[in-house]
């Protein structure tokens, strides 16, 4: 076995990567840009190299440089994580060639499975479904639709090079199929400088299951069951499950056997992700080889009780596996979230900056885990991937196993950026979700316009109400504490309230209990037992019983809560102070849509527009740097500019208005 | 005696309903809450002692004998706010406009002399159209009455003003003269002259929420101290407040026990300041992290952003917190934050409170607008408040303290009892560059001894070190154990005994 490992990668992964190192008792080297110098991956190694600047193209994607760091701490196998240089055949040949062991496949294996057209051809080789299609590159829009009429609509045209939603074009008919190619080829040509275009049969109802393989170098290859990854926003898997809902055993070793034989086609060793589409009548289809670990492997993990991860390094250092196909099952079910830097109600856009609080569920072993990278008072930035963790649950049942996700998600506290729990909140509580009939289109279809926190219905507006309420009173208790009072006039807390919330109004009454407060609502006493203390903006109770997570803070008058994925401001006044605020004016809330607001703090670089002047949509309006990134701001609609309000090198908080319309 | 009874329900009736239902009626209309409603909220339910209810004016001029409300537009009282004693007066502007007559002033000082007396703070309710024009120079008599009040109250107790309506002409000067003055948006509006009057002299056409709305007071001229939606949450905000406040200069600051332990240590703040210093962070971040529950009670918070004032606890014991905000102008000093910062001060050392000091400051802001504006006179109002200050004073250098504004910001020489300084601390005339360009002017055009010089000044002065040599500094803290070490600080301080020479009175630089 090898004595020190390199990783040659950065945040939870390489923290995960390090973590099984250790604990196969392996020294570990961390490679790390200048903006990573604090990293949590640095501080966790054993040891650390510098790789050079920020900038990914510069650090971590320089093969020479993690070479050297190799030699340097005399690290004899590497662990390439996923993304950067996984996936990278001159990598892991070039490592090879020095002695140096890559943690992963064959270069020759990822060489055959890193083309799209060339590893179809492969899988239909290795009897792997394939969808009915042309796997050539076609040559004109004459010939497309010549082959869409033979394939039947509707019928996908797809770049060769094509990835992450460019270079794809759905068609249901000669028109669309003659359109759709010539400008497919052209995005493909300009996108990738690879203008190869093919056609295939449009998958109807779709779902993204993927399949787990494991090799060793001694030729066994084994199946480690499906991931459901359907529930994707852009082609970006949100929450990934294992088993997949909607695969019945007799398709699973369907499945399985195909990626098998296409893992033993390529001499595949190591772990690797056969992904396929499948249709509404489970017919699959390869769509291609990922041959590295992925970013949802956890959820195989739980399901299957491997470590990826030791067993990759046990293949890499030439040991045979030693568990054969019967050896592995399904145990329970396991359900991840990822947790991205980014402002779900702002059209997911990437959030930078400050961790000023983190604090991530605690682990559970056997039921809730957390890989994550970052902790609290790090910084997020730019240059890299948006996703700072990863939560995974497990539950004997998949509704146990969504169950545990949500109340970790609820107990998953992260300020000073935007991040998407709110969001896979709401996902895990849609019923469509819960019920598990969708497809890779649930997120476009279920928030078309984005998400926003109005969409997002609480279940039980009771707890609520009654963790509100509890709250509240610990306040006033804390209140009536305070020295100086009038002997015999001491403050006396009220026992009546009333929680106001989403323009509803709950009575309630409230009375200290052992080891924490009744509230009572309607014919409803919710005994809300609690040790919490003030600062703590992780609110852990027990709701008659049954343990229950919010996040709560106090702002002005109003407590902002967390639960769910619903953010709910409630406020909490005694009967008279309702009546009161009755007669209070609604005030409108201005009316955004007539401003550019900066979506984001940073420096106005420019003003585009003039006074007076009409504007076209898609029209530049202002420049914003933020972090050293320019962000155009264009015209969402023709309009005319009736005031400029901010000027150039202006520094903009978020949200603030930068000009008028009118 | 039944009979007796039966009128003086009749009576309190009448009085309970003021200017009449029509009146409240508009009252609420505007999005106001009535002068009874509002001290209903504002003190603890059932607590509120009226006095005065059948007082009335004696005015007998424009028919006003035959127009008589008891009460005469103002309720005043007593009562509690969690149980703590405080004087009240609420203009209700549905009895003649809320406007203020003889009585009306006679039973404000009324509560304001029995106030000075058992030391207990006045919280004044404003809604007033101003004087009570039918009584002629007894009304501006009335308001001057007031106004020596609070003068004398001064310093003696707390004094704070919520503005719920309009506050024009001679009215404006009682609430600036109290401690705080807290507006609500949309419904209040405070100026010496009106919009009318402005056009006629200036020609300048402005609403009255521009020229003198809770907006304008709370960003441009900072004469309020905060900013409120609506009455309900001014009036909620204001018990907030008054939790923090000693009862009179008596007093120590009250001590409201807390579960928040004094050792809890934040080892993010050991991040906190970035590696380059041009870099700004956001001191709040600091702030709330060291202060007891979290709970910090922010004042001004929209004028004058570069320097941060408000009220916290530390181990239940109030404190006041005066930061340097290097997310705005680096976080320099400039004429609105000395003199938004140095009148805090002064309130603080006026009642018992201790200040906590957190500094980054790069200088004071250079230009012409600062020094025509009279930075020297204002900049000097902070630095007075520092030195006059005697109460426990506790500083932690974080990041740049530069120049002159090292001295003000609450430095060892300005009697400072504690001072820290954070690792990423540096202390010295001015930042590594400019110091090097005087220094060694000489060499100003070789860009790589420069350089060289710059990296020697760095090594040598831009850190707390130097400091430390010559005892400005007591120790060089860790960030994360900041609170430990503050909380520290002021238990052991918590009976200092420090005066200042008699006189009538200094004489700050105004």
């Amino acid at each position: 076995m090898f004595k020190k490992i390199l990783i040659a990668n950065r945040g939870e992964i390489a923290c995960r990567v390090i973590k099984t190192a250790r604990k196969m008792g392996i020294k570990t080297v961390a490679v790390y840009s200048e903006a990573d110098k604090d990293a949590m991956h640095v501080d966790m190694a054993d040891e650390a190299v510098c790789i050079g600047p920020a900038a990914s193209k510069e650090s971590y994607l320089v093969m020479d440089k993690i070479i050297a760091a190799c030699k340097q701490t005399g690290a004899e196998a590497v662990h390439p994580g996923y993304g950067f240089l996984s996936e990278n055949q001159e990598f892991s040949r070039t490592l090879e060639e020095q002695g140096i062991v890559f943690i992963g496949p064959k270069h020759y294996s990822v060489a055959a499975m890193g083309d799209k057209i060339a590893s179809k051809k492969l899988a239909m080789e290795a009897k792997v479904n394939t969808i009915p299609g042309y796997n050539d590159a076609i040559g004109s829009p004459e010939q497309a639709v010549e082959i869409a009429k033979g394939i039947g609509y509707p019928v996908m045209i797809k770049a060769s090079a094509g990835g992450g939603g460019k270079g794809l074009r759905v068609a249901f008919n000669d028109k669309e199929a003659f359109e759709g190619f010539s400008s497919c080829r052209n995005e493909a040509r300009n996108s990738f400088g690879d203008d190869r275009v093919f056609i295939e049969k449009f998958v109807e109802e779709p779902r993204h299951i993927e399949i787990q393989v494991l090799g060793d170098a001694h030729g066994t290859v084994l199946y480690l069951n499906e991931r459901e990854c359907s529930i994707q926003r852009r082609h970006q898997k949100v929450i990934e499950e294992a088993p997949s809902p909607f695969i019945d055993p007799e398709t699973r070793k369907k499945m399985g056997e195909q990626a098998v034989a296409l893992a033993k086609a390529v001499k595949y060793q190591s772990a690797g992700t056969v992904e396929f589409v499948v249709g509404k009548d489970k017919s699959f289809y390869f769509l291609e080889m990922n041959t590295r670990l992925q970013v949802e492997h956890p959820v195989t993990e739980l399901i299957t009780g491997l470590d990826l991860v030791e067993q990759m390094i046990r293949v890499a250092a030439g040991e045979p596996l030693s568990i054969k196909q019967s050896d592995i099952g399904i145990h329970g079910w396991a359900m991840e979230a990822r947790i991205c830097a980014e402002d779900p109600y702002r059209n997911f856009l990437p959030s930078v900056g400050r961790l000023v609080r983190y604090l991530p569920p605690p682990e559970v072993p056997g039921e809730v885990r957390v890989d994550t990278g970052v902790f609290e008072g790090g910084e997020v930035s730019m240059y890299y991937d948006s996703m700072i963790a990863k939560l995974i649950c497990h539950g004997t049942t998949r509704d146990q196993a969504i169950g545990r996700l949500r109340e970790a998600l609820n107990a998953f506290c992260i300020r000073g950026l935007s991040h998407n729990i709110s969001f896979v909140s709401a996902v895990l509580a849609h019923p469509r979700f819960v019920s598990g009939k969708f497809t890779t289109a649930f997120i476009a279809e279920e928030y078309p316009t984005g998400f926003h926190n109005e969409d997002v219905v609480h279940d039980d507006p009771a707890l609520l109400v009654a963790v509100a309420g509890a709250v509240n009173y610990l306040y006033h208790v804390r209140a009536s504490r305070i020295v100086g009072q009038l002997p015999g006039h001491e403050y006396k807390i009220p026992g009546q309230w009333v929680v106001l919330f989403a323009e509803e109004e709950y009575p309630i009454a409230v009375r200290a209990i052992a080891g924490g407060h009744r509230v009572s609502y309607g014919d409803v006493d919710y005994d809300v037992l609690a040790d919490w203390r003030f600062y703590d903006p992780v609110f852990r109770c027990t709701i008659n019983g049954q343990p229950v997570t919010m996040q709560v803070e106090r702002v002005g008058t109003r407590f902002r809560i967390h639960h769910w994925g619903v953010r709910a401001e409630v406020e909490v006044v005694s009967a008279r102070g309702a009546e009161l605020l009755k007669r209070m004016p609604k005030k409108a809330p201005p009316d955004l849509s007539k401003f550019l607001l900066s979506p984001m703090p940073g420096l106005l670089r420019e003003v585009a527009v003039r006074q007076g002047q009409e504007v076209k949509a898609g029209e530049k309006l202002a420049v914003i740097e933020a972090m050293k990134m320019e962000n155009v701001l264009k015209a969402e609609q023709d309009c005319v500019v009736e005031e400029i309000l901010a000027k150039q090198g202006d520094s903009l908080a978020v949200d603030q208005p930068i000009v008028r319309f009118a | 005696m039944q009979e007796i009874i039966r009128q003086l329900d009749e009576k309190r009736a009448a009085a309970r309903l003021g200017g009449g239902q029509k009146r409240i009626d508009s009252q609420h209309a505007k999005g106001k809450l009535t002068a009874r409603e509002r001290i209903e909220l504002l003190l603890d339910a059932g607590s509120f002692e009226e006095w005065d209810m059948f007082k009335e004016h004696r005015c007998t001029d424009f028919g006003m004998d035959k127009d008589s409300v008891p009460g005469d537009g103002v309720v005043t009282g007593y009562g509690t706010i969690n149980g703590r004693l405080a004087f009240v007066f609420s203009q209700d502007f549905t009895v003649f406009g809320g406007s203020l007559s003889e009585a009306h002033a006679e039973k404000i000082c009324k509560i304001m002399d029995h106030a000075m007396k058992v030391g207990a703070p006045v919280i004044g309710l404003n809604d007033s159209g101003g004087a009570r024009i039918q009584e002629g120079v007894a009304s501006l008599g009335g308001y001057a009455e007031v106004f020596q009040r609070n003068v004398m109250a001064s310093g003696v107790i707390p004094q704070i003003s919520l503005i719920m309506g309009p506050c024009a002409g001679g009215a404006v000067y009682s609430p600036a003269m109290t401690d705080f003055i807290f507006m609500v948006k949309d419904s209040s509006y405070m100026f010496v002259t009106g919009p009318e009057v402005v056009k006629t002299v200036t020609h300048e056409e402005v609403t009255a929420e521009e020229l003198g709305g809770a907006v304008t007071h709370n960003t441009k001229s900072g004469v309020a101290d905060l900013g409120f939606e609506n009455d309900v949450e001014a009036l909620m905000l204001t018990r907030r407040l008054f939790n923090y406040l000693p009862l009179s200069n008596r007093e120590k600051p009250p001590v409201r026990p807390t579960p928040d332990p004094a050792d809890r240590i934040e080892m993010s703040l050991d991040t906190l300041v970035p590696d380059n210093p041009n870099k700004p962070y956001d001191m709040k971040e600091l702030i709330v992290k060291t202060v007891d529950d979290g709970d910090f009670f922010e004042l001004q918070p929209d004028h004058a952003k570069n320097i941060i004032i408000g009220f916290a606890r530390m181990e239940g014991s109030t404190v006041g917190i005066v930061a340097n905000q290097p997310l705005v102008l680096a976080g320099c000093l400039d004429i609105k934050s000395s003199i938004k910062a140095g009148r805090f001060v002064r309130f603080c050392d006026a009642f018992n409170i201790p200040v906590v000091t957190f500094v980054d400051v790069p200088g004071f802001m250079p230009g012409t607008a600062q020094e025509y504006g009279g930075i020297i006179k204002h900049g000097a109002k902070l630095l007075y408040a520092y030195a006059e200050c005697t109460v426990p004073k506790v500083t932690v250098i974080t990041r740049k303290a530069y120049g002159g504004a090292y001295d003000v910001m609450s430095s060892k020489h300005l009697r400072g009892d504690v001072n820290f300084a954070w690792p990423t601390a540096e202390i010295a005339v001015m930042g590594p560059k400019g110091a090097v360009e005087i220094i060694f002017r000489e060499e100003k055009n070789d860009p790589e001894k420069i350089a060289a010089r710059t990296e020697e000044y760095r090594q040598k002065f831009a850190n707390p070190f130097i400091a430390g040599h010559r005892g400005y500094i007591d120790d060089v803290i860790m960030p994360h154990e900041t609170r430990k070490r503050i909380c520290r600080s002021l238990a052991m301080l918590k009976d200092k005994q420090l005066e200042n020479p008699w006189r009538k009175h200094g004489n700050i630089p105004l």
